[in-house]
């Protein structure tokens, strides 16, 4: 059954959704959490450690926007500060010195919009983690929760490969936005009728690699683990240049219009 | 009859609200009333920066098209290429500035506001090929309003493959320089702006990621008046310097010496 945008917007912001924690809890044994950036302080938006996947070492980049009112303004919604992406790069830069695939799991609106974040270079913090994520010679993949939108998202999802559940989202800027300059133009249809951003869309175009089906949602955890594996032994045949090399063509690819 | 002003040689000032003559505005365009800049186009950045007669336009691999069939961005395109009189929001190319040759992109805000499409990113990523294969100092005058929302992910996906790209420019060992001008913002701020050797920002241009309104919406506070302005930007740390418009090709002529190799002397 295919939902409307509209209801994969409320599906993937409900104080239900599957969260970052809780795919780390139950995939990721002996989870090693790091915390702050080494220079301002700590965003606790983003879950970042070391840990066993399937006894594998991994390190781990997840986004948390919080189940409740008071989660989601500790957790300021899931919108990374300057200090998340700071921290996330840190976690990157293991990766490479350690040899050990990163995995990032993404529901967030986009990047935190407040003068702290600026005033200490959230665009140059962004950009940095953009190209180390870019530069790894060890396998980096990306599993979309919920949504992701703008650079913000995109510094956690410069990948080898893009994995999404079926309802997930992932834009240039969020559907509201896009809506908005809709509006203008007197058009009421979805968004994404004109803009690729669902998983099965951005598939279609090369984006995606593979999307995880969220029913029955008793198994989703089974599905998500085996999708992340699939990836993971795919991506292990490449060595470190093959790596790099990948990921430069798939984005290069796709904005060969 | 020859001695009474050409029409539309009154321009006024968007900052100070002041009628403002031509001869007064040029070269620099700097209101002599309030003392704040006009955005310039790509054409007149080029006249005050590089010498003249040098620049060697490079032509853009392709053409814009509203692929995605995005209501209104044919039209918005059709408008923004007779306004400027230019195919897209960069020009590209090679000149010299006080006889160093440089490989240049230059970003116009008038082409809808400088947004970084895929035509814009594909253009930037030639120059910076280009810079390499030719052994130039590579510089960019930004000028953008972040991603441009009618290409959507396509527009969003140059961010990245600008930046897989960047570390290429570290085997040229000559020197790039990001120029930031009013504005530059989100998707251009936090891909290539800030990761030059040397980041100038030019007086009074507003440079950040979200913009103040949304900041103001979304923190319930109304950010400082000085918010995310270069003056700003260089108090916290996140600019080389502040130049001011006049002073900038003598900023950058002292740069390029600096890393030309050359002994300098008197
Ligand atoms: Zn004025």
């Amino acid at each position: 059954m295919t939902k409307t945008l509209e209801e994969k917007i409320k599906l993937i912001r409900s104080p239900n959704r599957l969260t970052a924690r809780q795919v780390i809890r139950q995939l990721i044994s002996d989870f090693f959490e790091v915390h702050g950036d080494r220079l301002l302080g700590d965003d606790p938006a983003l879950t970042a450690g070391i840990g066993l996947f399937h006894k594998q070492p991994v390190n781990v980049l997840g986004i948390n926007r919080g189940s409740n009112i008071q989660q989601r303004r500790e957790l300021n919604g899931g919108a990374v500060r300057v200090t998340g992406y700071r921290k996330a790069l840190r976690v990157v830069e293991a990766a490479e010195k350690f040899k050990r695939p990163v995995i990032s799991l993404i529901n967030m609106p986009g990047a935190d919009a407040s003068a702290f974040s600026e005033e200490h270079g959230q665009s140059e913090a962004i950009a940095d983690l953009i190209l180390k994520m870019g530069q790894l010679s060890v396998p980096n993949v990306a599993l979309f929760l919920g949504e992701g939108h703008s650079g913000g998202a995109l510094a956690f999802s410069n990948v080898n490969q893009i994995l999404m559940l079926e309802n997930a989202l992932f834009s240039v800027a969020s559907p509201e936005a896009v809506q908005a300059i809709l509006k203008n133009r007197n058009k009421t249809q979805d968004a994404s009728e004109f803009m690729p951003m669902t998983a099965q869309q951005l598939k279609k175009i090369g984006l995606v690699d593979q999307i995880v089906v969220e029913s029955p949602s008793n198994t989703l955890m089974d599905r998500i683990d085996k999708a992340i594996v699939n990836s993971l032994n795919e991506l292990e045949k490449l060595n470190g240049l093959q790596l790099k090399t990948q990921r430069f063509k798939k984005f290069e690819n796709i904005t060969q219009i | 009859m020859s001695h009474m002003p050409e029409k539309n040689s009154w321009q006024v000032c968007q900052h100070c609200g002041k009628h403002v003559h031509d001869l007064q505005w040029a070269p620099d365009f700097r209101c002599p009333f309030c003392g704040v800049l006009q955005r310039l186009t790509a054409d007149q950045r080029l006249k005050i920066t590089v010498d003249a007669g040098s620049w060697q336009k490079i032509d853009l691999k392709f053409q814009t098209t509203n692929f995605l069939n995005f209501p209104g961005y044919s039209e918005k395109l059709k408008r923004a290429k007779t306004t400027t009189d230019d195919e897209e929001a960069i020009k590209i190319g090679i000149a010299n500035i006080g006889g160093f040759p440089v490989a240049m992109g230059v970003m116009d805000s008038h082409f809808m506001m400088g947004t970084l499409n895929t035509t814009v990113g594909s253009a930037i990523k030639q120059i910076m090929q280009i810079a390499i294969e030719q052994q130039l100092p590579l510089i960019f005058f930004v000028a953008s309003g972040g991603a441009r929302m009618q290409e959507g992910i396509f527009s969003l996906l140059q961010m990245n493959t600008i930046l897989n790209q960047w570390p290429d420019l570290e085997t040229t060992k000559h020197v790039v320089i990001n120029v930031l001008t009013d504005p530059t913002m989100g998707g251009v701020s936090a891909s290539f702006g800030f990761k030059a050797d040397y980041v100038l920002a030019e007086d009074h241009a507003q440079i950040g990621f979200a913009g103040k309104r949304v900041i103001g919406q979304t923190t319930h506070e109304k950010p400082a008046e000085n918010f995310q302005t270069a003056e700003d930007l260089l108090t916290h740390g996140l600019v080389d310097q502040v130049v001011a418009r006049e002073n900038m090709r003598t900023k950058l002529i002292t740069l390029l010496r600096l890393h030309s190799g050359d002994d300098v002397h008197d």
